[in-house]
């Protein structure tokens, strides 16, 4: 097994506790969704204060949210069209928000480069999410590119955590627009040869 | 579209032009990479303006000038 692998092994044991919990209490997932969205502004403010342990430790509650939603509505037999498009809604404020809070500390501290870094790395990332649905209204899967949101989320927990967000903003940067180029290039590809995509 | 023919730039093509699934062995090299540029690379080569310092590498540069 590969040690990500392990690690999320690891990391799904309190989880299916706490999913459990929420399919006993029946919280339908479209409020766990809205819930992991003000967590996440309130993590955003703190990242915009600078307090970035307090802005981690309050990220991973406000992911806890985030990821046990869709398992939730699952097991509650709640899934619904309406469900994944809220989903995927509320994702784009969380990430807009943490970006946010860093722009806002960034310019506070009058570091434009980094007020630069951070606008663009927000650009990329939501044309990461962007770029994905729309070929997907084209071709059958997108799914490429290494950058996506759960790797995101991490990242920022760890710059978080470990006071290393310089580091952490630049590889968002550098891989969202790789990853962005891939999802092109990939659905250019499928669209410019329909039938490799059909066997694909 | 054709993948480089040397070894190096077809690492680095597949790395950038990522195809592979989450908990992969190419994905725990891409995350051991990742990380290592995260802890590892100086906040002042950064110009990182929450951190300072030279962090490990400069640590290492110490104990061994």
């Amino acid at each position: 097994m590969t040690f990500t692998g392990l690690i999320g092994r690891i990391c799904m044991f309190p989880l299916r506790a706490i999913i459990g919990a929420c399919v006993a209490l029946r919280i339908h997932p479209n409020i766990l969704t809205f819930v992991g969205v003000l967590i996440n502004i309130a993590a955003a403010w703190e990242l915009g204060i600078g307090h970035f342990v307090a802005a981690g430790v309050i990220m991973v509650v406000a992911n806890i949210f985030d990821f046990i939603d869709g398992k939730v509505a699952v097991d509650l037999g709640a899934v619904s069209k309406f469900g994944g498009f809220w989903d995927s809604v509320i994702d784009r404020f969380s990430d807009i928000a943490l970006f946010i809070g860093l722009i806002y500390l960034y310019s506070h501290m009058g570091r434009t480069d980094y007020v630069m870094i951070a606008s663009l790395a927000m650009m990329f990332a939501i044309m990461t999410s962007y770029t994905r649905a729309r070929a997907e209204s084209l071709i059958a899967k997108c799914k490429v590119g290494f950058m996506e949101r759960p790797e995101r989320i991490v990242l920022f927990m760890i710059g978080a955590f470990t006071n290393r967000m310089a580091g952490v903003l630049w590889v968002i940067l550098v891989l969202s627009v790789f990853t962005v180029a891939d999802r092109v290039i990939h659905t250019y590809r499928a669209l410019r040869e329909p039938r490799r995509e059909v066997l694909a | 579209m054709k993948h480089p023919a040397t070894l190096p730039a077809r690492i680095l093509w597949n790395a950038f032009f990522w195809t592979y699934e989450r908990a992969s062995w190419q994905y725990d090299v891409m995350v051991i990479a990742i990380l290592a540029f995260v802890w590892l690379v100086p906040p002042d080569w950064l110009k990182d303006p929450t951190a300072h310092g030279m962090g490990p590498i400069g640590w290492i540069f110490e104990r061994f000038r």
